[in-house]
């Protein structure tokens, strides 16, 4: 097949994708964007809908709500992915030595990956009820609590909740990634360094991670950006409470669209959570410069 | 070796912290409702009866729901293998230009928080009467796992020298040749790790299947675990017999598949 004929299919064959692209992503987008500037209320969706400017946006700058949703959003984001990519990396230097049980481990590791989130929120649900639940009852019978933790009522422990919740669901999938980053560290680095007589630590920070530092920019972006889109979890374990404390971005967005019927403010929600995932990218230039490579 | 023991009580409480939580949700399972809220709390059932799992098939009907499960999924995962392969194919080995205008695109998907682009498509499936449809929410999660799976393939495209397709072609092997006796058997893990994961990632979805197929006729099961409610308590007998229900299968498949599984994700981290 000539260089034409392979240059022709190389087009072609991105129609598809072009396609799923437009109608599926890109014409979204900028409905979203453009309904954000409209007054527009699915009661009133027949009579059309008012342009407004950013007021919108002005309103949502003003929205107490909005700034608490950001706040534990924010939080939450930097407090979970400090969290799991530390432990994440703990495991996956575990696990990239030889051990038995082994392959054990990381077989079981798929286990909360592949059960869905809402299955995980229902079950922690369960296990972190006050009077009930099996946390309560371990810390009390070791004797690390004396009253029973008000893990869902109370604005504090809600968080911790969610964060420890969230952590044992994804904590497996990072220290699956970050081992196959791991492996790809050349071991005649680590003999040079050993040879040079660096220790542990030292090879670790010196020559194991600026040669992962890649993947693991790319998987801590990646993480960062699932994090601050929560919603699933949340929506089940909490619902947002108590007080709207642990009401996410996301959540609160979907509030606005699905339950208040109001298109035009959920809508600017939504493009401020797009903005935030973009400035987030932006942040980790180096981990998106890898994904643009061909 | 000195550490051994520490590690093997790394591995203890590594596949405890792992296992516990989904093992109390099995016993809980087979509790009745004064044992799930007992206290002091009770470890075992009395009775290992499957009544539970009867009740939670009769409150909902949990096996219409896996199937529609299985269809969103089945028919996302085809079409994601089909698509991306392509594009994979299209980036990696022709000279097409704009590839990183298109591949930024693809990066874009991949930022966009799904409640960007919930509306408006809840309103483009209505308009064309599909809404509560499986193809629907299918297409939709085409659109939301296209990254992934394009970045995976397209690694595994490029491992492929091109003096292999040459070589080949100056052999005499057509194009269809070059692709089924070439390209296809080494892509091929690629295709099955990131069916796995497309399959896997669309039926555990709940933001779109909540909103896009809010009725009984399309609705997905992880949707449906969510609407077991009880007027004074939560049902926790139906919920955790349910989930465990729709939860045992995907893991006795995962589990049966994990060496490759496993070795695809780690395979996809070298390729970045």
């Amino acid at each position: 097949m000539n260089g034409k004929k392979r240059l022709m299919m190389g087009y072609l064959f991105l129609i598809p994708a072009a396609l799923v692209f437009v109608f599926l992503i890109a014409y979204p987008v900028f409905n979203t964007v453009r309904t954000s500037f409209y007054a527009s209320r699915i009661q009133t969706i027949r009579d059309g809908a008012k342009f407004v400017g950013l007021d919108n946006y002005v309103e949502m700058f003003r929205d107490t709500d909005m700034w608490t949703s950001l706040a534990f959003t924010v939080k939450f984001t930097v407090i979970s992915v400090i969290l799991e990519t530390v432990i994440g990396m703990v495991c996956a230097l575990i696990m990239n030595r030889n051990f038995r049980g082994q392959g054990l481990v990381r077989a079981m590791i798929l286990v909360p990956w592949c059960i869905p989130t809402v299955v995980s929120g229902l079950m922690w649900s369960y296990m972190f009820a006050e009077s009930y639940g099996i946390i309560n009852y371990l810390l009390s019978a070791a004797h690390v609590i004396k009253d029973p933790v008000p893990w869902i009522t109370d604005k504090g422990w809600a968080f911790a909740a969610i964060t420890i919740a969230d952590v044992w669901k994804t904590v497996p999938y990072m220290s699956l990634l970050l081992l196959s980053g791991l492996k790809t560290v050349s071991s005649d680095y680590l003999e040079a360094a050993a040879i040079d007589g660096a220790n542990s630590v030292q090879k670790f920070f010196r020559v194991v991670l600026p040669n992962m530092k890649n993947i693991v920019l790319v998987a801590v972006m990646f993480r960062t950006i699932s994090s601050f889109r929560i919603y699933d979890l949340i929506k089940v374990l909490t619902d947002g409470g108590p007080q709207n404390s642990t009401k996410s971005l996301t959540m609160y967005a979907m509030e606005n669209y699905f339950t208040y019927g109001n298109l035009g403010y959920g809508a600017a929600l939504a493009t401020l959570t797009f903005l935030v995932s973009l400035l987030i990218a932006g942040l980790f230039q180096d981990g998106v410069k890898s994904k643009m490579e061909v | 070796m000195k550490k051994t023991w520490k590690i093997n009580l790394f591995t203890v409480i590594f596949l405890m912290a792992i296992l516990l939580p989904f093992v109390w949700l099995v016993l809980a399972s087979f509790k009745n409702m004064k044992e799930l809220y007992a206290y002091p709390v009770q470890i075992l059932p009395s009775s290992w009866s499957i009544r539970n799992f009867a009740e939670a098939l009769r409150e909902q009907p949990i096996l219409q729901y896996v199937k529609n499960s299985f269809l969103v999924s089945g028919i996302a995962t085809l079409l994601i293998i089909v698509i991306c392969s392509m594009t994979s194919f299209s980036l990696a080995r022709t000279a097409i230009k704009g590839k990183k205008i298109i591949l930024l695109l693809i990066l874009t998907i991949a930022l966009l928080p799904p409640v960007t682009l919930l509306n408006p498509i809840y309103m483009m499936l209505s308009n064309l009467n599909m809404l509560n449809s499986i193809t629907g929410l299918a297409l939709v999660m085409v659109a939301v796992e296209l990254p992934s799976g394009v970045w995976y393939l397209m690694g595994f495209f490029q491992t492929i020298p091109m003096e292999l397709e040459e070589s080949a072609m100056i052999d005499g092997a057509s194009v269809p040749q070059i692709f089924t006796k070439i390209l296809i058997p080494i892509v091929s893990p690629g295709v099955f790790t990131i069916s796995i994961m497309t399959f896997i990632n669309v039926w555990n979805n709940y933001i779109f299947a909540s909103v896009l197929n809010p009725t009984k006729k399309a609705r997905t099961v992880t949707v449906a675990l969510t609407m077991f409610s009880g007027e004074t308590y939560t049902p926790w007998h139906l919920i955790a017999a349910a989930a465990v229900f729709v939860s045992i299968p995907i893991i006795i498949v995962v589990l049966i598949l994990q060496r490759r599984i496993i070795s695809g994700m780690l395979e996809g981290g070298v390729k970045g």
